[in-house]
């Protein structure tokens, strides 16, 4: 190496002047006579010494000029890989410590630079591929595509609900009734933040939760123009199209992931060969580097055999072998079950207690979060187990895992049955619910859900910091047999999906009693992401057992769309139109449907506003006489489609059978000629 | 014919005129030993590092010693414009670890150790091992002799998209002498 260089760059460390700054390469002034450039490559940083006799003045237009005309071999190859750097030495690098001028337009392009290539992280989250491998990837792609369904619900609920209120109340119309009022003056501190927490308090009378819209229904003629806005009829209907959009959102990108599926063949694509042949990077530098990426290559080998040999063993057992292993999970079923049905006592009483006891102790009105956070994680954890000793293979495992959701339905069922108060009748004589301990009903289940959410990030960032980054220091600087035992944290992708999934199932079940759960579902999965990707950095290892990315994403969306369709039918059908005598009527103090029945009734009441046009063509939609065909023509496209998929199925897979024998065909004559 | 530019040219010239001693250096047509070839940082964790010096030289014992002009065929053959058919008849022969044509079982075992890892940790166990190469010979050996030639590992080649831009090999000039245990790291 040559001894002048190392010498001159370990005191250039210190200033650095930034030359010239793009998403794809920095440049810094080394000495009179050179130039750094420092690319982003697929595995960190490249850096490129280069001379060039750069002007006094350092015009950056020049030598930007400059450098497109010399080195244009270098700059069209962005993703050569490189010399490694250690992390500080690129943040040392990256921060110019002296900058020519500091005018505001530079920085105000520097920062939409980081800002565009931030954007483009997100858009592209190519840095994850290289390093964590494609389930992981698809981990963090899911995550994104549930930052812009909350982002965009929102803007719905904003721009039909929210404004629309804010708008109205400012300019003069007050509720008719209104709740207990905001302690004003000097609260405590703690009283602050406990409701903060809890959704109780200034919290609860505020836009955040259903008892604060009004149910007036807005009539203003302006300069002859009539004008009038049915904030109930905006908020219910906002609410079913809420629903309806992200049901369209989940099954269009299902239909897009699964066409990339069946297109690349699911799992025909990375065969052994292709993985031996072409699994190796050669611009991979840096011994760590190849480590890493050994290891890579021996556990996804690994996981590949292991499932074969499953799936081996599977079809060669014989019938006695078959009837214990059936019997054998028959068993581990009723044992899962027992497990959910001791969850499901402890989150009753749970709920029970911490609605009676009116202490205002934080724990006691997240009592009912603490436990369904135990019970996520320890009954996956436990059917991890038993899922093991049946010898499923690892994919299956996540089916099992499932039963998280069983414990949301508990805690919905228990809050039911003491609004209903099946315990004690009499309560509920009046108003046909429990009236007494709640004034305003849909609040208080807004409220759980809000905490549930809440809670959920704040375990996870506790975990974060309390437990991963001390295991990944501890196994780091200390090696006694213990902690090597222990090992790093390893991402787990199905855990966390599931995890994405519930959070989400929660904001469902919230949204229509709390309309700005959506934004903060939004901000709590942008906390998340950023969160998650700091822990896998730094904390983890590659994971043991690699996901399929191209089945993964379908199997994610498949059990997002799951929970939709649970929470859907029970939770808000019941609600907004429940035909069965178990009805709930939507509370008597507060909300946009005091007055009604229930609360799909004001459809029908707003139809009798509409002109006499359209109200028939929207009877007659409604009538059988256009339902009836429509349902017979539904089922005769079904019945089209579904054929055409399996003939371009079949198509797909005769062509396959084609294309080796072709090869085969080539083959035989190259080496006739040869 | 190369694949590489002028400018490529020039900075591999510089790069091996380094790794020669001071006598050498006036010498017409400097052989270099292997050894000093695989202090290259570009070369030094590459685990086919010996197998690759050995293909490309042209020594009459084979010992893996280049010159400049076998540097340069090292350099093409890995360079971003060379051609699928290039690539894949110099990958097919780095693989061939005993040079007799074709890969075999011996061949494919060691091309699988070098690709998880010599330590005794990483590697598969036999049964493992054996499993995979039949496996990986039931997929690519079309005519069933046992073992894959060239035709059969293009024809394999052929199917995967990023074959061209991973079997590609970049010199440059060290800017920072980086310790061997630089962490990889991207980053927000």
């Amino acid at each position: 190496m040559d001894k002048n260089s190392t010498e001159k760059q370990s005191g250039s460390f210190n200033c650095i002047e930034s030359v010239y700054e793009s998403p794809f390469c920095f440049v810094f002034k080394h000495s009179q006579e050179a130039v750094i450039l420092l690319t982003r490559s697929r595995s960190g940083f490249a850096g490129f010494l280069l001379e060039c006799p750069l002007r006094s003045t350092m015009n950056p237009t020049a030598a930007q000029a400059w450098h497109r005309r010399r080195n244009r071999a270098v700059l069209s190859r962005p993703w050569s890989s490189g010399t490694q750097f250690s992390p500080w030495q690129v943040q040392q690098m990256q921060v110019p410590a002296q900058f020519n001028g500091g005018s505001w337009k530079q920085k105000r392009i520097k920062f939409v630079r980081q800002f565009k290539s931030n954007v483009r992280e997100w858009q592209t989250l190519l840095s994850l591929t290289g390093n964590f491998g494609g389930g992981v990837q698809s981990y963090f792609i899911f995550l994104r595509f549930l930052v812009i369904l909350n982002f965009v619900s929102f803007l719905l609920i904003a721009g039909f609900v929210l404004i629309p209120g804010i708008v109205f109340r400012s300019v003069g119309i007050k509720p008719e009734s209104s709740k207990a009022d905001v302690s004003s003056g000097l609260v405590v501190f703690y009283e602050f933040f406990l409701d903060l927490l809890s959704g109780t308090g200034f919290m609860e009378y505020s836009y955040l939760f259903y008892g604060y819209y009004n149910n007036s229904v807005i009539v203003t003629s302006l300069v002859g123009s009539h004008f009038s806005y049915n904030i109930p009829l905006a908020y219910l209907l906002t609410a079913v199209f809420y629903f309806a959009f992200c049901l369209i959102c989940i099954i269009v990108r299902m239909g897009k992931a699964a066409r990339v599926a069946v297109t690349t063949g699911g799992n025909d694509v990375r065969s052994y060969s292709m993985i031996v042949f072409t699994g190796w990077d050669y611009g991979c530098l840096g011994s760590k580097a190849t480590k890493l990426k050994q290891r890579n290559i021996y556990y996804r080998l690994q996981v590949d055999l292991e499932e074969e040999r499953l799936k081996k063993h599977a079809a060669s057992l014989t019938l006695c072998n078959k009837v214990t292993l059936h019997s054998l999970r028959v068993l581990m079923f009723f044992v899962a079950v027992g497990l959910i049905v001791a969850t499901f006592l402890a989150i009753a009483r749970a709920t029970t207690f911490s609605q009676v006891v009116w202490i205002l102790g934080l724990f006691y009105t997240y009592l009912p979060s603490i436990v369904i956070t135990l019970g996520n994680f320890l009954v996956p954890l436990l059917c991890d187990q038993i899922a093991l000793l049946e010898k499923y293979p690892p994919s299956a495992t996540v089916v099992v895992a499932l039963l998280r959701f069983e414990l949301l339905g508990i805690l919905l069922f228990t809050l039911w049955k003491q609004i209903m108060c099946h315990d004690s009748r009499d309560k509920c004589n009046l108003c046909h619910y429990n009236h007494e301990d709640y004034q305003c009903w849909e609040t208080s289940v807004g409220q759980e859900m809000y905490k549930l959410t809440l809670f959920d990030l704040l375990v996870s960032i506790a975990l974060l910091v309390l437990v991963e980054f001390p295991r990944s220091v501890l196994t780091t600087w200390c090696c006694c047999g213990l902690t090597q035992w222990v090992g790093r944290q390893e991402f787990v992708v199905p855990s966390n999906v599931l995890g994405l999934v519930y959070g989400q199932t929660v904001v469902w079940t919230g949204a229509l009693f709390c309309p700005l759960l959506p934004l903060i579902n939004t901000v709590k999965f942008v906390i998340l992401f950023y969160c998650k990707k700091i822990t896998l950095f730094y904390n983890c290892r590659p994971a043991l057992r690699t996901f399929r990315s191209t089945t993964s994403a379908i199997f994610f969306l498949a059990v997002l769309l799951f929970g939709w369709i649970l929470y859907f039918n029970v939770a808000s059908l019941r609600i907004i139109d429940s035909a069965s005598p178990n009805r709930i009527h939507p509370s008597f103090a507060c909300g946009p449907f005091r007055s009604f029945f229930r609360m799909w009734k004001i459809v029908p009441e707003s139809f009798s506003t509409l002109p006499e046009g359209a109200r028939d063509f929207l009877f007659f939609i409604g009538s059988q006489a256009f339902s009836i065909p429509l349902f017979a023509i539904s089922c005769v496209f079904m019945c089209y489609f579904i054929a055409l998929a399996s003939i371009y199925g079949k198509s797909v897979a005769m062509l396959r059978a084609q294309l080796k024998l072709v090869c085969v065909f080539f083959l035989f004559i190259t080496e006739i000629i040869s | 014919m190369t694949f590489l530019t002028k400018q490529e040219i020039l900075l591999a010239h510089r790069r091996f005129t380094e790794l020669l001693e001071g006598d050498e250096r006036n010498h017409p047509n400097p052989r270099v030993p292997m050894d000093v070839i695989l202090t290259l940082t570009e070369l030094k964790s590459n685990p086919f590092k010996k197998r690759i010096c050995q293909v490309f030289s042209t020594s009459e014992n084979r010992d893996g010693s280049l010159t400049f002009e076998d540097f340069l065929d090292l350099l093409s053959a890995f360079s971003d414009s060379a051609t699928l058919e290039i690539k894949s008849h110099y990958a097919f022969r780095i693989f061939d670890f005993d040079d007799d044509g074709t890969l075999d079982y011996g061949d494919l075992e060691k091309l699988v150790n070098c690709l998880t890892g010599e330590t005794a940790d990483t590697r598969l166990s036999s049964e493992e091992m054996r499993q995979l190469i039949s496996n990986i010979l039931d997929e690519s050996d079309i005519d069933k002799d046992g073992t894959v030639n060239l035709s059969e590992f293009q024809h394999v080649i052929s199917r995967s998209p990023d074959f061209v831009s991973s079997f590609a090999l970049f010199l440059f000039y060290p800017v920072f002498s980086v310790p061997n245990d630089a962490i990889l790291h991207c980053f927000i």
